[in-house]
């Protein structure tokens, strides 16, 4: 089983933010709180990604706790993706 | 068939206590505590460590421990033989070993459930009906003490698993009081958050923040806790069927 790429994350966490009518800068430095990103959007965007690998990526809270800008949440979810 | 109330005598004072998970932390201090006290005590964790070793070493022949996991349902009932082999009939019990959360419920899996149901509800249940047995037959009367969790009262992110074999521990608890009338006190100690194993998954800020919102301005320690579990051990209080929630008020 294939992850999904850096940019295929990117642009799922875009439309989480979309829908709330935020949008997703650019820059991976941006921090988390600056763009109202918070942990239960992490959460729908876990499961979106989960969606589109048809298995889940269960993890624990504290792991979670060092996410702070874009890059660490696609970093993040990179390395939840089953290797191929 | 009912024992007329007036003529009931308390139950005795614990003389040999079975306190789970006593080699660290909480269990730990209880084991000191119950010790210093002066009943016997048997205890087991997965793994024995150097501060139980060295409490065997004090308290020679009153002391029994072993390595054991609470899962091992055959180990449990070897533990309980050895046990009251060396130390006699065991009369009391502490239900304190757990494992800890800290996951949200949509990212915690199946598996995981199932392991911290397993531990921290359906094993301590299998141990209090082998304790049950075993105090009947031996003793007739004894006191029970669930350590559960402010968790089971309040709602806490990251413990949705955890606060519901809490607040089964809790419900048994109660029902076991009923059930178990005149022969065993029960009851269910709840301490807020402190600083253990299971709460060093949080971080600072969030600790600082527990600390911040106790109207007693501190966050509980172990030593807050034994001396209200010591009174339910030792002391006629007549308590019986309830949760003592211990948090410096946070609760409130």
């Amino acid at each position: 089983m294939s992850g999904l790429s850096r940019d295929h994350v990117r642009t799922m966490m875009g439309e989480v933010l979309a829908a709330q009518g935020k949008q997703l800068p650019a820059d991976d430095s941006t921090r988390l709180d600056g763009i109202g990103f918070r942990s239960l959007d992490f959460s729908e965007l876990a499961l979106r990604v989960e969606d589109e690998l048809d298995t889940e990526l269960n993890f624990d809270a504290p792991e979670l706790r060092s996410v702070e800008t874009v890059g660490d949440v696609l970093d993040f979810i990179d390395q939840l993706q089953p290797t191929a | 068939m009912s024992d007329p109330v007036s003529t009931q005598d308390p139950i005795p004072a614990a003389s040999c206590v079975l306190i789970t998970g006593g080699t660290k932390g909480l269990g730990l201090e209880l084991v000191r505590d119950t010790l210093q006290r002066g009943a016997k005590v048997a205890t087991f964790s997965r793994k024995l460590t150097p501060e139980i070793e060295q409490l065997q070493q004090e308290y020679d022949g009153r002391l029994f421990a072993a390595p054991v996991d609470i899962n091992d349902q055959d180990g449990v009932k070897r533990f309980f033989k050895d046990a009251s082999a060396v130390l006699g009939p065991i009369d009391s019990l502490v239900n304190n070993a757990a494992m800890g959360q800290d996951s949200m419920h949509l990212h915690t899996s199946p598996e995981q459930i199932a392991r911290i149901v397993q531990t921290n509800l359906t094993a301590p249940l299998v141990l209090t009906r082998a304790f049950i047995r075993h105090a009947m037959a031996k003793t007739g009367r004894g006191r029970i003490v669930m350590i559960t969790s402010v968790c089971a009262q309040r709602g806490y992110s990251g413990l949705v698993t955890y606060a519901a074999t809490k607040g089964g521990l809790d419900a048994a608890m109660r029902t076991l009081a009923r059930e178990m009338h005149g022969r065993f006190l029960v009851n269910s100690v709840a301490p807020g958050f402190f600083a253990s194993d299971m709460s060093s998954v949080l971080g600072t800020e969030q600790l600082s923040t527990i600390a911040r919102r106790t109207p007693s301005g501190r966050m509980v320690t172990p030593a807050n806790i034994a001396p209200v579990v010591r009174s339910l051990l030792f002391d006629d209080t007549n308590l019986n069927g309830q949760v003592i929630t211990i948090d410096g008020g946070s609760s409130i």
